[in-house]
């Protein structure tokens, strides 16, 4: 406020702004964002900006005379089962995450409390979290293997849990499709749950302790400590946490597409798009296919971002 | 602290630059010697070291030095150097290159009459008769693999000309030999189910089968024709537990290798290419022994031969790396002995056929008419842009669904229904096809 304005008619002027405190600021502002904002234009807008041309052609992998056709590309997707019903696998993935959303709480709420060796739990469940997506779907290969004592030696380390408690062992992934995909969805849930975790963790841990104090000289128990103290607090990361999984749910990708490869009914629609575009060469369809997974996503945002207008 | 300034900001712009300091092309080694960069899918050749070895001759007689790149997913890496102008100097040429397109990415290697008399499969890389692309190999197609040893143990002294007898071989190698998957499907590696498909045209007997196909607008699944046949005979193995592997969605491809030649795996539909893969895997290669595919046409047994990749030459390279680029493609196929060490059908024309082919007497061999001119392309662009995609392995693919509904015990009706909607979407995409619709025979 207290700069005086300056106004800039000749070069000598601008050297002399640029060496003064709003030049320096405007300066070094502008280059240190620079280099971030080339990289995201290069990588990611320009990119998509291309994708939403492509989707309004038919064109091959390589951009060979592309040819413009409107939004038939839209219209198959739209209208093909072939394309689009993968998307419904997606509700095993949904329901899962409803699962993991509730023992994550369970676990969160219980690694709040008095535990011994709390934080070894808290470091043990997050791990899978920061494992790569690829050795976790190679690892659960191993786990799901069902051994015909030929080429399969050994059975997998389900299999082997099951036969110690007595149990017989299981194909599991050539199973039925609803067992695969359950088996798939376990997966991810083992994989994501230390996320969530941490974040109802962070969420409760930020109630004031005095609340606690409050409701158990009222002589409060567990339970209602969490119904009325602890769920009401942490509503808006539940939320959250919930679109992020709904999110989750439309694009699954790397686990199925790695440990099942999309057979025995596993296919999601994110494999269905890669497919289409390099395996079958319909990149007009397949950048269609992208942009409709992201305007589901751009609309989950949207419900998430009321949400959140609502609770404030 | 300015050091540090002027590093970071060194950093980044590499960072943006960066990409394009690996897009250098071609080197020229000390003392003007010429590198080549040859791209290719034998990733287990280059590795050890064999392929290497095999050029020594031609770097000494060229002065040059051939640098080899493997890609394990090769068709799928190459696509993506193919968006750039650097993808080597000489290359096995992608089947997603459509034929008409050959022109924009590789050097012109002749004319189709000139080459045809020396080499095999000539027109497998061709357009406007000018060839693009020689072959490094053939293959047969339309065999199967099989243990000998351990289909003689089961007592099968001559191998099944019938899907019916196929069948009960296999059941005879489950109830007479212990410990042995009669058929190994590999389902896992996506890649293999695509295997049935490639005994289709063998099946059929006919060069020309795909061509009539197009032209007459029969259905390509038509009871009783080829490819019918074909998938039908896959969902008979796939649907009987017995006869396969008990966990398909884990098996392991490379860890086949080895059990087919120790007797583990009595037999796996895969081309002839595998054979010297699954000879050189164990202390067994006698036993490896390749079967025409258990179908005849009036007591009589047809087998298709191929190209494998066909190396062509990158046209965005300077002259002196086309000509050496060139020199190599033809020296590859003539002189460097690949096929016949490999065991693999030679692309030179006279030259011997390698001795494992000796199951194939009786069998006849043929070699797939092209399409005619006016109607080059429009199979692959009917079978792709109607999404059937004959062959294939993305995933959705009406082979994964036929296997999905085999596994699950589903009845043949359930295949019968997915015969026919990949009827429908193959029939309206023909039928919309602008060359398709002028074409006069």
């Amino acid at each position: 406020m207290a700069q005086k304005k300056l106004a800039i008619r000749s070069t000598e002027d601008l050297v002399q702004w640029s060496r003064g405190y709003t030049g320096q600021k405007y300066l070094t502002t502008v280059l240190f964002l620079l280099v971030p904002v080339t990289l995201l234009i290069l990588f990611t807008v320009i990119p998509a900006l291309n994708m939403v041309s492509f989707s309004f052609q038919k064109r091959d992998q390589f951009g060979i005379n592309p040819e413009f056709v409107g939004l038939a590309n839209y219209k198959q997707a739209l209208t093909d089962p072939e394309v689009f019903s993968p998307l419904r696998n997606s509700l095993y993935y949904l329901a899962g995450s409803f699962v993991q959303l509730s023992v994550a709480l369970l676990i969160a709420t219980i690694l709040c409390s008095r535990v011994q060796g709390a934080n070894f739990f808290k470091g043990v469940i997050f791990f899978p979290y920061m494992m790569n997506g690829v050795a976790v779907a190679i690892i659960f290969r191993r786990v799901f293997y069902a051994s015909d004592g030929v080429i399969n030696k050994s059975q997998g380390i389900l299999n082997n849990i099951l036969e110690l408690f007595g149990g017989t062992s299981q194909v599991w992934l050539s199973g039925t499709p609803m067992l695969a995909n359950l088996c798939l969805v376990f997966v991810s849930i083992w994989r994501y749950i230390g996320f969530d975790i941490i974040m109802f963790i962070g969420a409760i841990q930020s109630i004031s302790p005095e609340i606690f104090e409050a409701a158990s000289l009222d002589g409060a128990n567990g339970w209602q400590r969490f119904r009325y103290i602890i769920f009401p607090s942490i509503r808006p990361i539940i939320a959250l946490q919930l679109i992020l999984s709904v999110r989750g749910a439309v694009s699954v990708f790397e686990i199925p597409y790695i440990v099942t490869g999309g057979r025995n009914g596993t296919e999601t629609f994110v494999m269905k798009t890669m497919d289409t575009a390099f395996k079958l060469q319909k990149f007009g369809l397949a950048a269609a296919m992208g942009i409709i997974l992201l305007i589901i996503i751009i609309m989950v945002t949207l419900v998430q971002k009321a949400f959140f207008r609502e609770e404030k | 602290m300015k050091t540090g300034k002027i590093l970071a900001a060194g950093l980044a712009l590499l960072l943006v630059l960066g990409i394009n300091v690996f897009a250098g092309g071609q080197q020229t080694g000390g003392g003007g010697q010429l590198t080549l960069r040859v791209l290719t899918h034998r990733t287990d050749r280059h590795n050890d070291g064999f392929l290497a070895k095999l050029v020594e001759p031609f770097e000494k007689a060229n002065n040059c030095k051939i640098v080899f790149e493997s890609y394990t997913d090769y068709s799928g890496n190459v696509a993506t150097m193919m968006n750039t102008k650097n993808y080597g100097d000489v290359l096995g040429i992608i089947s997603s290159i459509k034929q008409e397109d050959l022109s924009n990415f590789f050097e012109p290697l002749g004319s189709y009459a000139d080459l045809n008399k020396k080499y095999n499969w000539a027109d497998n890389k061709m357009y406007n008769n000018t060839v693009y692309g020689i072959a490094m190999n053939g293959n047969v197609s339309g065999g199967i693999t099989y243990n000998k040893k351990v289909w003689a143990q089961a007592g099968i002294t001559t191998l099944p000309k019938t899907p019916e007898a196929f069948l009960a071989a296999l059941q005879q190698i489950k109830d007479r030999v212990p410990n042995v998957i009669p058929l190994y499907t590999n389902y896992n590696a996506n890649w293999t189910i695509g295997q049935w498909n490639g005994l289709a045209l063998s099946v059929s007997g006919n060069p020309n089968y795909n061509n009539e196909l197009m032209i007459n607008k029969k259905d390509i699944f038509e009871p009783d024709s080829a490819y019918y046949k074909v998938n039908k005979l896959m969902y008979d193995v796939y649907r009987q537990p017995a006869l396969h592997e008990l966990d398909p969605m884990t098996t392991d491809w490379e860890g086949s290798k080895p059990a087919i030649n120790n007797g583990q795996i009595a037999t796996m539909v895969m081309g002839s290419w595998a054979v010297s893969q699954f000879q050189a895997e164990g202390p067994n290669p006698q036993d490896i022994g390749y079967m025409p595919a258990p179908f005849n046409t009036n007591g009589k047994q047809y087998a298709t031969s191929a190209a494998d990749y066909n190396l062509g030459v990158n046209k965005n390279i300077d002259a002196a790396h086309k000509e050496l680029g060139k020199k190599f493609v033809v020296w590859f196929a003539e002189e460097s002995g690949w096929a016949q060490t490999e065991k693999l059908v030679p692309t030179l024309k006279g030259a011997a056929m390698p001795d494992w082919l000796e199951a194939f007497n009786g069998v006849e061999l043929f070699t797939e008419t092209t399409a005619p001119d006016a109607l080059i392309g429009v199979w692959d662009a009917i079978n792709k842009e109607s999404a059937v995609n004959l062959g294939g392995d993305e995933s959705g693919n009406y082979q994964f669904q036929i296997a999905d509904a085999a596994f699950t015990g589903k009845p043949f009706s359930a295949v019968e229904a997915i015969f026919a909607a990949q009827n429908a979407r193959w029939n309206a995409t023909r039928d919309a096809n602008d060359k398709l619709k002028a074409y006069r025979p």
